[in-house]
């Protein structure tokens, strides 16, 4: 693992409402890792999300970019928001430009970049996607999974050290699930930290080396998978349910079936390895 | 062979989109045309210059030039289907049309005019000249309507905002336009679902009820919207806005073949004018 990328110390924020959405979350991420974050709707997962790129202010509390604390000063907030990217969960709510190339340019743009060097990125961005035929198309004639990987494209072309995912399969077919992941083992391969929240417990516990618990604005958990997913007390008070294989393998555990060596399958060929 | 895959791809989604029609209908077909390429800027141009030319000559053989030379970039060119074309053109005919029967049609208790009609107690009568003349805006309305036909159903609304920003038209109002246009398709597609969800309700199933569903549909998609603003701006933030939207544009170069033939036709357009005044 290579060294605290983004560092987040004792972190407070308060919507208008005076309700704690965060209470003193503490956590970093190192470079290169894959870390699930898991929770039930209103644990505070996307006002973290939002709090890390700088777009929400904390009431209280640090965020440190490469061991640097980053401030509120324009310059500070940019480098937090071009280094730490954020692929919304509704792709309409991200998508502002009228054609997909103009969209996947926005944020290379807003970096100040030469025309060259946007275009080069977009070029890039574009057909990592698979979307370079989609390039003069409005994003009202493209179906939901494209949509989804032009909102992908827009921070790819920002070239960011970490990339956070919001929920990414939600409201995608299986077949586009499944090219999403694709995509997500492709930036894995390159080294990408990657920050993926999500409510399919399963994929959390194939995919993540890390995985945080979010209840009520804290973090209740935050540990390899196999650990955060085998504390009942921590799945009974965050409303998780055990992911599948997991519950599997205790079965056969129990029953006899399988020898009681700890060596827990995270994947179906592991699995089947084992058998 | 490209770009008919393109084209058969987007007629596909079309297709699911049926219920919008009209004016985005027209937003659909500038994506599909096979004019689209041409750079933008001369197309707006040409069509505004044939525009104010056509109607600054004033004259019958200029105005008729004038529709069937957009008429044939727009169908013969762009690739439209004819009828799609004509049924595009009945909208302002009808108009035009009845605006002109009022133009040429006089009333009067007493006998006049050359052509006229005894209805009763009075008569509905019309000159040769009166004719003459109706028939001579009905041309320059037409020539007009296809100059715009030819702008709007080959250039997407972003490009021609695009020149607009091009010709020093405030930061402002283009982002507002490429903003509303983004959003009117965004607007549409939840003002249908809730709708349908109504109507999967009863919501519709008579007058007063549908009123009432019609109204608070709109409140819902004001707070709809409102959250959806939020939720916009985020986005935007996390992308280093910074209070000005840019975005890369296609360049579309400005070709030779397209430039000449405009210049030619506008010259002939200029010889007949000039021809019609002499004669």
């Amino acid at each position: 693992m290579g060294d605290i990328l983004v560092e987040v110390r004792d972190l407070y924020y308060t919507y208008s409402d005076d309700h704690d959405a965060l209470k003193g979350i503490s956590v970093g991420i190192r470079q290169g890792e894959k870390v699930a974050v898991v929770g039930s709707n209103g644990a505070g997962k996307s006002t973290f999300f939002l709090n890390l790129n700088g777009v929400l202010t904390p009431s209280s509390g640090e965020i440190l970019y490469r061991g640097r604390v980053m401030g509120r000063s324009k310059k500070e907030l940019n480098e937090l928001r071009k280094n730490i990217g954020i692929v919304f969960q509704d792709a309409d709510n991200q998508i502002i430009a009228s054609t997909v190339m103009g969209e996947v340019s926005f944020g290379p743009m807003n970096l100040k970049l030469s025309r060259e060097e946007v275009r080069e990125r977009v070029e890039e961005a574009l057909a990592y996607m698979n979307i370079t035929e989609f390039r003069d198309r409005p994003p009202h004639y493209l179906s939901g999974g494209e949509k989804k990987r032009v909102s992908i494209a827009d921070i790819i072309a920002m070239k960011p050290e970490l990339i956070i995912f919001d929920e990414p399969t939600a409201a995608l077919d299986p077949l586009n699930a499944g090219r999403l992941e694709h995509t997500i083992s492709r930036l894995e391969k390159q080294g990408m930290t990657m920050l993926i929240s999500t409510h399919d417990i399963d994929f959390a516990y194939r995919w993540a080396d890390r995985v945080l618990v979010f209840a009520e604005g804290s973090i209740l958990a935050d540990g390899d998978p196999v650990a955060v997913f085998k504390d009942m007390e921590v799945l009974l008070r965050a409303h998780l349910r055990r992911p599948t294989l997991l519950d599997m393998y205790d079965l056969l555990v129990e029953r006899g079936k399988l020898p009681d060596e700890g060596r827990y399958p995270r994947k179906v060929e592991d699995f089947a390895e084992i058998l | 062979m490209r770009v008919k895959n393109k084209k058969a791809h987007v007629g596909r989604r079309h297709a699911a989109h049926q219920h919008r029609d009209g004016m985005l209908s027209i937003d659909y077909y500038a994506y599909a045309s096979k004019i689209r390429g041409w750079n933008p800027g001369f197309k707006v141009g040409f069509a505004l210059g044939l525009l104010i030319f056509g109607i600054a000559a004033d004259s019958v053989w200029v105005s008729l030039l004038i529709f069937l030379g957009m008429a044939w970039l727009t169908v013969g060119k762009g690739g439209l289907k004819l009828s799609r074309y004509i049924s595009f053109l009945t909208v302002p005919l009808v108009f035009i049309l009845m605006s002109s029967a009022a133009i040429a049609c006089n009333f009067s208790f007493t006998a006049q005019g050359d052509y006229r009609l005894h209805l009763g107690f009075f008569y509905v009568y019309t000159t040769v000249e009166g004719l003459e003349q109706t028939g001579r805006i009905v041309m320059k309305a037409l020539g007009a309507v296809s100059c715009m036909y030819m702008m709007s159903l080959s250039t997407p609304v972003t490009e021609i905002v695009n020149v607009l920003g091009r010709a020093h038209m405030p930061a402002l109002i283009t982002e507002l336009m490429h903003m509303i246009y983004r959003y009117i398709f965004i607007l549409l597609e939840v003002q249908n679902k809730m709708t349908i969800a109504a109507k999967s309700r009863l919501g519709y199933r008579d007058l007063k009820t549908s009123y009432l569903s019609f109204g608070h549909t709109l409140s819902n998609l004001l707070v709809v919207s409102m959250r959806r603003a939020n939720a916009y701006y985020d986005a935007l933030e996390s992308r280093c806005y910074d209070g000005e939207l840019c975005f890369l544009e296609e360049e579309k170069p400005l070709r030779a073949a397209q430039v000449a033939p405009a210049t030619g036709f506008a010259a002939v357009l200029l010889a007949v004018w000039i021809w019609t005044r002499l004669g």
